[in-house]
């Protein structure tokens, strides 16, 4: 009898008692679809453009998110609007190549694009996975309520002019040398 | 001539260098926002601190702005120092107080110099907890946008705007932290060269209003060197494009020509290429068809009639397209022309013969260094670089000559201005002739008809006593005689002299060195008595010609076919009975001859969508259909210009050797009879951003001048014409009801009109026209 059998024996009865041991244990296991698990807000999943506290867009059009985009799945155009605010005239992500590493989430200076806790995103064909711009705009402010970029920005709009934005003095009148 | 160390290498540096020009030309980076190298120092900004070491070691050494302080030998400066290193994160600091949060709507972001130079030496974090100072922007016109909230008082606007362009609607206002650089009040830029405030502008204060629209960032942008369709300089560009799209238009700098620069007829005519009338299907008759349709029914008309098809080039199209289409045209044994206006052909023959004989047309670079200058003609609006260098030139004391007919903006700079009927203007030249060749000692014999005698004698004296004295003419508004006067005056003048025309088209050049002489009268007859069945016109517009508009009208119903392959909706486009529409020069390279007769490539910049061929692919398809066997553009050229070596994109351009052309001095030069009872003059009263091309450019033709008729305060008030009174003027080609607007700078008995105008009458520069009254 070879000298290591003991100790063989030990742990094949140590792995059969763990394995018994887990035949009674609670399941971390849930029959998905019928059975949800709840996800951390902050988990990565389908990517939404909100709207402003006065549930205007709040994308400006900067295209910060398509320059950062590893995978280049984010197309979108500028343009605006008479009184002067820049909104996205068309805009593309194409979920069959994003990777939801959330890079476009963290480069949005207008808290515009985030990323929610969705991922159930399965298309029979790669176009379905091609989102416009009225798939991904949602009618909430998503995870950042409250801000609005243009209150802080130096442009005006309609319903803000020069100088009535947070922080700002009203305007110079530079047709007069007084100070 | 001498060095200095910058920490640590040795920098070499020219006479009255600064330490910045010094340090930057031996690609040394010393952050700067108000130095530029057309405007030179001025100190404004305090971003270029360096520390510069005492030649006495018991004296510390001290933080200088290295834009106002000269190169010395021996100078020891160091950039990294600490000392000004804090210095420069200060003053970024301070500029980044007031400065609006808005890099994300900002068309500067991604080519912001601001933005850089805060990344390379500013803080990380604002500090400055305070309120913002704000202004209120201006609507400075469909071309460019304001944003004064912006600004960091670099004073680059206004120094360009007014010292280098002498433009006097921009200016600063107000002081201490609350300077603002805009107009007395809201309204267009009236300066034909507004548009280099985008780019002069180190951060967003002044913004593309065009690109605005369709605005993307600029790491988006497809590029490729270009250059620029819109007149016989050949400034050098770079396009933007984007999704098939063309974006924008910025200047690329080249050492001779435009440099720093473009106007903005470069900047915004590019528009025409996305007009929305721009014709991008193949049509027959009224039908869209494909390409290869209708390249076959093209194809079938050609065969039918063989040496009955005929062909007018263009001079806005490339080097290549012309000479295919010769080519082409002689496999058929068919007649080739490139001209619509026989005048304008025989003028353009007699400036580039003149140009070639005389050793070489003066670069942009030349013409800033004259001391003297005559211009004849409205310079502004046909040359408009050429107009920018003559205000260099100005600037540095050269007395300006103008000649001119209608309205001139350079007349406000000129030490002498002759305001001539335009068939006065060769016996004028005449004269200077005479009185430039006359000893200065023995007065010369005067002229009693003559009442420009004192000025023409002005002239005469500051352009013989001038050492660097430059003659330039704008040929389309010139016939034969006055480019033959310019000559002799040049020749009188010796070979100080430089003479220079500003010719009609983008390849003008080139394409005149392909004419065959005397084509178009030649052509038009035999379209006229039916020796020709078939027309292929490429980038030409003969049916639109100002002057000879109805006649071709006519001539086109005698043909059977007019095949057209242009890239924007012309009169011609519009009668086609086969249109293939080709590529604009964007999207496709190819070569354009400059005034000097350089040759500058262009590249293909991007493809549309649904990509159109350009010219020489559609001859070569043609060709293909018709059996013929056609060389490609290079061997073609090779034969007509020896040792023609293709110039790539993006070099200076090389000059094209040619056989020389000589001048038809058909008409003889004397004085015109200038006394035609009843009948006025016409002058041709362009403005810069008047162009075949830029007049399908919406943005640009905004700007353009309301139609009038411009004469003068003198000879209407002799007629009995009060201001903004209409009436009603008939040319051969209709009559046309418009305000009169007084304007002291056309001449006497001459009516200045707009080329539309023109093209509606059926009169060309130079020509006879009625007025009515109206009661």
């Amino acid at each position: 009898m070879n000298k290591q059998t003991p100790t063989l024996l030990v742990r094949l009865w140590h792995s059969l008692w763990t394995t018994l041991r887990h035949a009674w244990a609670k399941r971390e296991t849930v029959s998905y679809p019928e059975i949800k698990r709840p996800l951390p807000g902050r988990w990565r999943g389908r990517i939404v453009l909100t709207r402003d506290p006065d549930g205007e867009e709040r994308c400006v059009a900067c295209y910060l998110c398509s320059a950062v985009c590893p995978v280049d799945c984010i197309h979108l155009q500028a343009t605006q609007r008479d009184d002067g605010r820049r909104y996205p005239e068309t805009f593309r992500i194409d979920f069959s190549r994003c990777i939801f590493c959330g890079f476009c989430e963290e480069a949005c200076p207008t808290l515009a694009i985030q990323l929610t806790p969705d991922f159930e995103m399965c298309e029979r064909s790669h176009d379905e996975l091609v989102y416009e711009k009225e798939q991904l705009l949602i009618e909430g402010q998503g995870k950042h309520p409250g801000y609005n970029f243009y209150r802080h920005a130096g442009v005006a709009i309609s319903g803000k002019a020069i100088g009535e934005g947070i922080g700002d003095t009203p305007p110079v009148d530079h047709d007069t040398n007084l100070p | 001539m001498g060095t200095m160390r910058i920490d640590g290498h040795d920098i070499p540096f020219q006479e009255n260098d600064n330490i910045l020009k010094a340090a930057l030309a031996a690609n040394i980076e010393i952050p700067y926002f108000c130095y530029h190298a057309a405007l030179g120092s001025l100190g404004a900004c305090r971003l270029c601190a360096v520390e510069v070491a005492s030649v006495d070691p018991t004296q510390s050494p001290r933080v200088v702005m290295s834009c106002l302080e000269f190169a010395r030998d021996g100078l020891n400066v160091s950039v990294s120092a600490a000392a000004a290193r804090q210095v420069r994160q200060r003053v970024i600091e301070f500029l980044m107080i007031n400065h609006p949060h808005d890099c994300p709507v900002c068309d500067e972001g991604g080519e912001c110099h601001l933005q850089e130079m805060t990344v390379a030496c500013g803080p990380p974090y604002r500090r400055y907890r305070g309120r913002k100072r704000t202004f209120t922007n201006q609507y400075l016109g469909p071309l460019v946008h304001h944003e004064m909230n912006r600004c960091i008082t670099c004073y680059r606007c206004t120094r360009f705007y007014q010292d280098y362009a002498l433009g006097d609607d921009l200016g600063s206002m107000r002081l201490r932290n609350e300077v603002y650089f805009g107009r007395f009040q809201d309204g267009p830029l009236t300066s034909p060269f507004a548009g280099n405030l985008v780019e002069i502008c180190p951060t967003g204060v002044f913004t593309d209003a065009v690109f605005r629209q369709h605005f993307a960032r600029v790491w988006d942008l497809e590029t490729a060197p270009s250059i620029c369709p819109h007149c016989s300089v050949g400034c050098n560009t770079l396009p933007g494009a984007r999704d098939g799209t063309l974006r924008r238009m910025r200047n690329r700098f080249h050492p001779e020509l435009n440099r720093w620069f473009i106007c903005d007829r470069g900047r915004y005519g590019h528009q025409y290429s996305e007009h929305i009338d721009r014709p991008l299907t193949p049509r027959v008759r009224d039908e869209k068809v494909s390409y290869r349709e209708a390249l076959a029914a093209a194809a079938e008309q050609i065969k039918a009639a063989r040496d009955k098809t005929s062909g007018l080039g263009s001079t806005r199209e490339d080097l290549e397209s012309n000479a295919m289409l010769q080519t082409l045209l002689n496999k058929l044994s068919g007649r080739f022309a490139t001209f619509s206006d026989p005048q304008i052909e025989t003028a353009t023959v007699a400036a580039v013969a003149a140009l070639q004989s005389s050793g070489g047309a003066p670069s942009l670079a030349e013409i800033e260094q004259a001391d003297a200058a005559l211009v004849v003609g409205d310079l502004t609006a046909h040359a408009p670089m050429m107009d920018l260098a003559l205000r260099q030139a100005y600037r540095a004391g050269a007395k300006l000559a103008i000649l001119h007919s209608g309205p001139s903006l350079l007349a406000r700079f000129a030490a002498t201005t002759l305001t001539v009927p335009p068939q006065e203007i060769s016996a004028h030249l005449l004269r200077l002739h005479e009185q430039a060749t006359a000893a200065p000692t023995a007065p010369t014999a005067p002229a009693p008809s003559n009442k420009h005698e004192k000025e023409l004698a002005d002239i005469a004296v500051y352009l013989t006593a001038a050492q660097r004295p430059v003659l330039i003419g704008v040929s389309e508004t010139m016939a034969v005689p006055e480019i033959a006067a310019m000559v002799q005056l040049a020749t009188a003048l010796g070979s100080r002299a430089k003479l220079a025309y500003a010719l009609p088209g983008a390849n003008t050049y080139g394409t005149i060195l392909l004419t065959p002489t005397t084509s178009t009268t030649a052509m038009l007859e035999a379209i006229e008595s039916g020796q020709i069945q078939t027309l292929i016109v490429i980038g030409n517009d003969p049916l639109g010609d100002a002057r000879l508009g109805t006649r071709w009208r006519a001539a086109r119903r005698h043909l059977s076919t007019l095949i057209v392959l242009d890239c924007v909706a012309t009169a011609t486009a519009e009668a086609a009975d086969i249109l293939l529409p080709v590529a604009a020069w964007a999207e496709r390279g190819g070569t354009f001859v400059n005034y000097e007769g350089r040759a500058q490539g262009f590249a293909p910049v991007f493809q549309r969508t649904e990509p159109l061929p350009n010219t020489v692919e559609v001859l070569a398809d043609l060709a293909h259909c018709l059996e013929l066997a056609l060389p490609d553009a290079a061997a073609v050229l090779s034969n007509l210009f020896p040792g023609y070596q293709a110039p790539l994109p993006g070099t200076l351009g090389s000059a094209l050797s040619a056989p020389p052309l000589t001048m038809q001095t058909g008409t003889t030069i004397g004085p015109a009879s200038s006394a035609h009872p009843g009948h006025w003059q016409v002058a041709l009263a362009s403005w810069y951003g008047d162009d075949p091309l830029a007049s399908y450019a919406p943005a640009l033709m905004e700007l353009a001048p309301a139609a009038a008729a411009l004469i003068h305060p003198t000879a209407a008030f002799k007629e009995g014409i009060e201001d903004k009174k209409q009436v009603r003027l008939r040319g051969p080609a209709g009559t046309v009801v418009l305000p009169v607007q007084l304007n002291n700078d056309v001449a006497a008995g001459t009516i200045a009109l707009s080329r539309v105008t023109l093209t509606q009458l059926g009169v060309g520069h130079g020509d006879l026209l009625e007025l009515e009254h109206i009661s």
